[in-house]
């Protein structure tokens, strides 16, 4: 698709965010195009402590967490509460303050939101905490893995022994929940904006971010009354159901829900597995009566488990695949970025991290046939745009005199 | 399934006319899918002729949205459609590549309908690239993006995602492609097609992980990864999550630093094992974790877990008791207060709950004003009053089978 111009160049976004989910609503501003200021303390972002690092150097310019969340920022290192002066200068010219501080930490910085957005009228106040603004929790602290249990996400994940504990889903899903919404927050209050000409404040919550992304969990309770126990891999179920994860000859799994009760799949299985001269007795005549399959589904069950490991998990996705079954192969990362299909699409974006060469970065989530996304580039280093910002704010103030 | 109805429904939530177009002879899925009062199925279990007006998840789906229903197979269909399309600003889908084409609904046919349509397509896989057509639901795209592999302990299979996240996520990141498009369109005035993969939205949400592996080499199959509940950056420790008082009843406890350490300790009533040297720095915790883990399980397992997430809050401890649907919908006072679930009526299913946006907006408004269509409930509104067709019109249209 070619694109011409992103939909956001000419919004300015002053980020104050100290977590996750802030950091990456910011950065999914910046690869549209707007020009995000992330104000950093002067000793840098605490994001910038945390690993994994570029070639395990420790130290605040190679934490690839913070790179991953902060490209195509600008940093200005700033303390809005000694320099409160400029910190306001900066909302004058602005379109968002993205801020992830919760009410206490708000208060001790003398920093109001409500007056903010009275005395900025066109500024969007996008406040994204682990429990939103106000409400018994308000001030409770918070992690992406207390923010997963407390939401209700981690109730339906972990493994079908439930002596061991719910485990929780990698990659930051919590804190990528909030931002979600936060962008899409982002985008409502926009279009708000262009009808009325006003901002607003906007209250993102991850904690109700995460319970209103529970899928099946929320229906259940809603209507059945009754809720779901976590399984290996697979859907949590009021009731049990038959696994769905099976390993292969090569030790990796692929994801296959067998629905008995699915005529058109059940043939298809058959004739597959029939092919290989694994299907047994299932080409028995009795067998495609779904009652009888669902009496002996352990003896089926036993069948397509030894079926699977007599293959390689990327025989069987795309074999799989290519008679019409919804199969997934269950990549590493290290996969995706080989995968053939990804690839084809030029998916992966190289961003040029200078003397640590160029890095692999997943693309865009949406692609658009008429505009799309700036070139990414690195994350900032600490204060490294600082000058250039003060002399922006002092020209804005000139401006304006 | 859900991916393309969950989608419109937040525009549908803030003022969009939204138009979901059904088939009476295909019906959706979630309207088959047995979640019904009263009866606790799992979702497997399905009724060979469902009533399509009492399921719950496509009540969860389609709320403030006006419902239609066409036949594609018809030539009267293919017209409706034609006219529905040339008085829409935006359309979805999410069939599998190649439905639309058939019918000859393409971008460019669309914009010839509709000047400067968004045309938004939602699929697994994209609408380019060889595995374009493959087939593809929430687990598969878990899998395939590599989030379900990144989920377990170490040296045991995956324990990967107990729902369709990816369902969830495709949506919300296809709902803010689809708001992105209209805010360009109000500027430029130009439409759009939007592609977005569900497969490649996943990519994106393995996080700082994937940098790790391209840039640094790090291999995830060594063996030690994943690491479960532990946290691998930062060195927090304890970080897990822990047994409390009832059956299948737990708690997620994270330090980060010296500081909650102090906080934690100072909950548990100071208790001897927590001063010994094998726990007295945060590198210390962190290598020990075994120990501190089963020492942290023992004192748990006797408290509510609700009760010991508080204490722990008001101590300054990172602490969240593990919430079920239930928990959260009865007696979660945060979401209670801040009223983020709702209830509308229905005309089959009664009085039910709904999920609402867990952003509090000063000026925006969420407007409830129904919960989902009974099949074809909007046919003669939408086809008589919007689109102008007439009673004789409709008479043929319905003879046909065209609805």
């Amino acid at each position: 698709m070619t694109n011409s111009g992103a939909p956001f160049a000419g919004l300015r976004v002053i980020e104050l965010a100290d977590d996750i989910a802030g950091e990456f609503t910011g950065r999914l501003l910046a690869e549209m195009g707007a020009d995000v200021i992330k104000l950093e303390p002067p000793g840098g972002s605490p994001t910038r402590a945390v690993g994994p690092f570029a070639r395990g150097e420790e130290g605040p310019e190679t934490s690839l967490n913070f790179w991953y969340y902060n490209s195509n920022k600008r940093s200005a290192a700033l303390d809005v509460v000694r320099e409160r002066a400029q910190f306001e200068a900066l909302l004058a010219g602005a379109d968002f303050l993205v801020i992830t501080a919760q009410p206490a930490a708000l208060k001790a910085q003398g920093i109001d939101l409500a007056d903010l957005s009275a005395r900025f009228a066109r500024l969007i106040v996008l406040s994204v905490t682990p429990f939103g603004l106000d409400g018994p929790w308000a001030d409770f602290k918070s992690s992406d893995l207390v923010a997963l249990a407390a939401g209700g996400p981690l109730n339906s994940c972990g493994y079908d022994d439930h002596a061991i504990p719910p485990i929780r889903p990698g990659g930051n899903q919590g804190y990528h929940t909030a931002t979600s919404f936060a962008l899409i927050g982002a985008l409502l209050a926009l279009l708000e904006r262009q009808k009325t000409g006003k901002g607003q404040v906007l209250d993102v919550s991850m904690h109700e971010a995460c319970a209103v992304n529970i899928e099946l969990a929320n229906p259940y309770w809603f209507y059945p009354r009754v809720n779901v126990h976590r399984q290996t891999c697979r859907h949590a179920q009021p009731t049990p159901t038959q696994p769905a994860l099976f390993r292969c000859g090569d030790d990796r799994y692929v994801y296959f829900a067998l629905i008995l009760s699915d005529q058109k799949a059940w043939r298809t299985l058959v004739e597959w597995m029939e092919s290989k001269g694994m299907a047994a007795d299932l080409v028995e005549p009795a067998f495609s009566d779904v009652a009888y399959r669902q009496a002996r589904f352990q003896d089926v069950q036993a069948l397509v488990e030894c079926f699977f490991l007599v293959q390689s998990a990327e025989e069987a996705y795309h074999e799989g695949q290519a008679r019409g079954l919804p199969i997934g192969v269950l990549n590493a990362p290290e996969d995706t970025l080989e995968d053939v299909h990804l690839r084809a699409r030029g998916f992966f974006v190289e961003v040029d991290h200078g003397a640590y060469g160029k890095v692999r970065y997943p693309g865009a989530s949406y692609r658009f046939s008429s505009f799309g996304e700036v070139p990414r580039t690195r994350a900032p280093h600490i204060g490294e745009h600082t000058a250039e910002v003060l002399a922006e704010i002092a020209g804005a103030q000139r401006a304006a005199q | 399934m859900g991916v393309g109805a969950c989608a419109t429904r937040l525009l549908a939530d803030f003022g969009a006319e939204v138009i979901r177009i059904e088939d009476r002879q295909r019906l959706d899925m979630p309207r088959r899918l047995p979640v019904y009062k009263g009866e606790a199925r799992a979702y497997g279990e399905e009724d060979a002729n469902p009533d399509p007006n009492k399921g719950g998840i496509f009540n969860n789906y389609n709320r403030n949205k006006l419902g239609v229903t066409i036949n594609m197979r018809t030539k009267g269909g293919r017209m409706l459609a034609d006219r529905l399309i040339a008085s829409s600003s935006v359309v979805t889908e999410n069939f599998a590549p190649g439905v639309m084409e058939r019918w000859g609904l393409t971008y460019e046919r669309l914009n010839e309908l509709s000047p400067n349509v968004i045309y938004a397509r939602m699929s697994g896989y994209g609408h380019s690239g060889p595995h374009a057509e493959y087939k593809s639901y929430g687990p598969v795209v878990q899998a395939v993006s590599g989030l379900s592999y990144i989920s377990g302990l170490p040296g045991q299979e995956p324990s990967g995602w107990g729902y369709s996240y990816m369902d969830n996520e495709a949506a919300f990141f296809n709902a803010a492609a689809l708001l992105m498009a209209i805010y360009n369109r109000n500027i430029t005035g130009k439409g759009a097609e939007i592609d977005v993969s569900a497969i490649e939205v996943g990519v994106n949400l393995i996080g700082p992980l994937l940098l790790d592996v391209a840039m640094n080499g790090r291999s995830t199959r060594d063996g030690a990864f994943p690491t479960g509940n532990r946290l691998e950056h930062p060195n927090a420790a304890p970080h897990g999550v822990y047994p409390c008082a009832g059956e299948d009843q737990w708690i997620a406890i994270a330090v980060f630093d010296d500081a909650e350490w102090r906080a934690l300790k100072g909950a548990m009533g100071s208790p001897a094992w927590a001063e010994a040297p094998e726990f007295a720095t945060q590198a210390k915790r962190f290598a020990n974790q075994d120990a501190l883990d089963a020492r942290l399980a023992a004192w748990t397992k006797d408290h509510d877990k609700r009760a010991l997430m508080l204490s722990l809050q008001a101590a300054g401890v990172r602490a969240g008791a593990v919430q079920s649907a239930e928990d959260l919908n009865e007696t979660d006072p945060q979401i209670a207060h801040r009223g983020v679930f709702f209830e509308l009526d229905h005309p089959v299913i009664g009085e039910a709950r709904f999920e609402g946006t867990p952003i509090k907006f000063s000026r925006t408004v969420q407007e409830n004003w129904r919960s989902a269509p009974l099949l074809g409930e909007d046919n003669a509104f939408v086809f008589r009053e919007l689109l102008g067709v007439s009673s004789a019109e409709y008479e043929a249209l319905e003879a046909e089978g065209a609805l």
